[in-house]
């Protein structure tokens, strides 16, 4: 089946009886990085738990290569990373028991030399063993993001991301994002500050 | 994945072993304090010893039920397992878990309760023992399986175990109905199959609903 991307029609998300979005249209096609902007409490994060199948719209629709998605039963969801501000660790158990569990659920048989990888990479590659409730705020951020490295995926649907971390993780995240949009990949990410290590193709805004 | 699932969940319970033994003590103090508050002589204890033990474990239950749902509500791994693995895998293993972790060793223990509320004399030789054993086998996975109804609901609602219990305690009726019967007809030396069958059929019929209306009740509690 040929990649037709991620995209939303007449989609209406409220909150509370309180409309955030109403009538919109979304395309993102694959091999794109799209930035989503706006205020706090415009609906970022609801367009995105919309798109992640956590949120049910008021109405509209959502397809993923054509199909639309009706439940969580759907393959879309095996295709997709959300990472929420929520972290998704168990605070008991270690780096490397928390990111292999992820990677066992996506199918992965032998995560060890990606975890290896990508926490070499973002410098917590000896704390592999240390239980995530003992690390730092950035140090538990910087787990979350080898999520990206270990699960293999085909949409990216990221919540501040780039928040809280310090250059060179950003350097790093910059590059995967780059990096994963290249190799067909569909982005969409939301940010305060426009991110200058990165290319973005596409930019959406948010009003209130 | 349902073997990740599970693995996962008794990691994080081997680690916070607290928690699981909590409600074990509880079970054990709520029987043990019956033949000092009422009466330490066999006949009165044999009388009322289905019903004591049967209420705590039901209560047991409900006292685990919170930590097997809460923290990874608020951790935010209950949202991503429900995406990567669906609804009803999730609650399924999250239920056997729960089982494993809280329900099988009140089962394992029940027979230490026996002698303490003298239903039997002969330990495990006797077959009231393996009766009182056999009804908890069938009764603590119902228990666990329509408390994941309730806990999976309550999240949604987001609200503490006092809903849970609201919720849930109406549910348990028939259960302890049958599970004290079943431990009560034996003792009276009469036929107790009957009430084990009925038991039987209540897990079944739990197995069959309880995983699908938990996976839906987690999914509508994360959105």
């Amino acid at each position: 089946m040929t990649n037709k991307g991620l995209s939303a029609s007449d989609l209406t998300i409220s909150r509370a009886e309180h409309v955030l979005l109403e009538g919109a249209e979304l395309e993102l096609a694959p091999s794109t990085i799209t930035y989503l902007y706006g205020e706090n409490g415009a609906g970022k994060t609801s367009l995105m738990r919309c798109l992640s199948g956590l949120l049910q719209a008021d109405s509209g629709k959502i397809h993923w290569n054509g199909q639309p998605i009706t439940n969580l039963d759907s393959n879309y969801f095996q295709d997709l990373i959300f990472l929420a501000h929520a972290l998704s660790m168990k605070a008991e158990l270690t780096i490397f028991e928390n990111l292999s569990f992820y990677a066992r659920l996506r199918g992965v048989k032998d995560p060890k030399p990606l975890i290896d990888s990508a926490t070499h990479d973002l410098g917590i590659g000896q704390l592999q063993g240390r239980r995530f409730a003992e690390l730092s705020a950035g140090q538990q951020h910087k787990v979350a993001l080898c999520r990206l490295v270990i699960e293999p995926a085909k949409i990216w649907i990221l919540d501040e991301p780039f928040v809280n971390l310090d250059k060179g993780t950003r350097h790093w995240l910059a590059e995967l994002i780059q990096q994963f949009a290249k190799q067909g990949g569909v982005v969409l990410f939301t940010s305060h500050h426009e991110i200058e290590e990165l290319a973005i193709d596409q930019r959406i805004g948010i009003e209130h | 994945m349902f073997s990740a699932l599970l693995k996962r969940e008794l990691m994080v319970a081997r680690r916070n072993w607290i928690g699981i033994v909590i409600p074990l003590f509880f079970f054990i103090m709520v029987v043990s304090l019956f033949p000092f508050g009422v009466s330490p002589e066999a006949p009165v204890l044999q009388k009322i010893a289905p019903g004591i033990i049967w209420v705590a474990a039901l209560l047991s239950t409900l006292l685990s039920l919170e930590q097997f749902y809460r923290s990874d509500y608020q951790d935010g791994s209950l949202e991503q397992t429900l995406l990567i693995a669906g609804p009803t895998q999730v609650a399924s293993a999250k239920i056997l878990a729960h089982w494993l972790l809280t329900g099988l060793p009140l089962v394992i223990i029940s027979p230490l309760l026996g002698i303490l509320m003298q239903i039997n004399h002969g330990f495990v030789e006797s077959n009231h023992t393996w009766v009182l054993m056999l009804s908890l086998l069938l009764g603590t996975p119902t228990l666990c399986l329509i408390g994941a109804i309730g806990m999976s609901l309550a999240l949604a609602a987001n609200r503490n175990g006092m809903l849970v219990a609201i919720l849930v305690l109406p549910l348990y009726v028939p259960i302890l109905i049958f599970g004290t019967s079943t431990v009560t007809a034996s003792l009276e030396n009469f036929s107790y199959n009957g009430q084990l069958a009925i038991l039987a059929a209540l897990l079944m019929i739990a197995l069959v609903v309880s995983p699908f209306a938990a996976g839906r009740a987690l999914k509508i509690s994360v959105s």
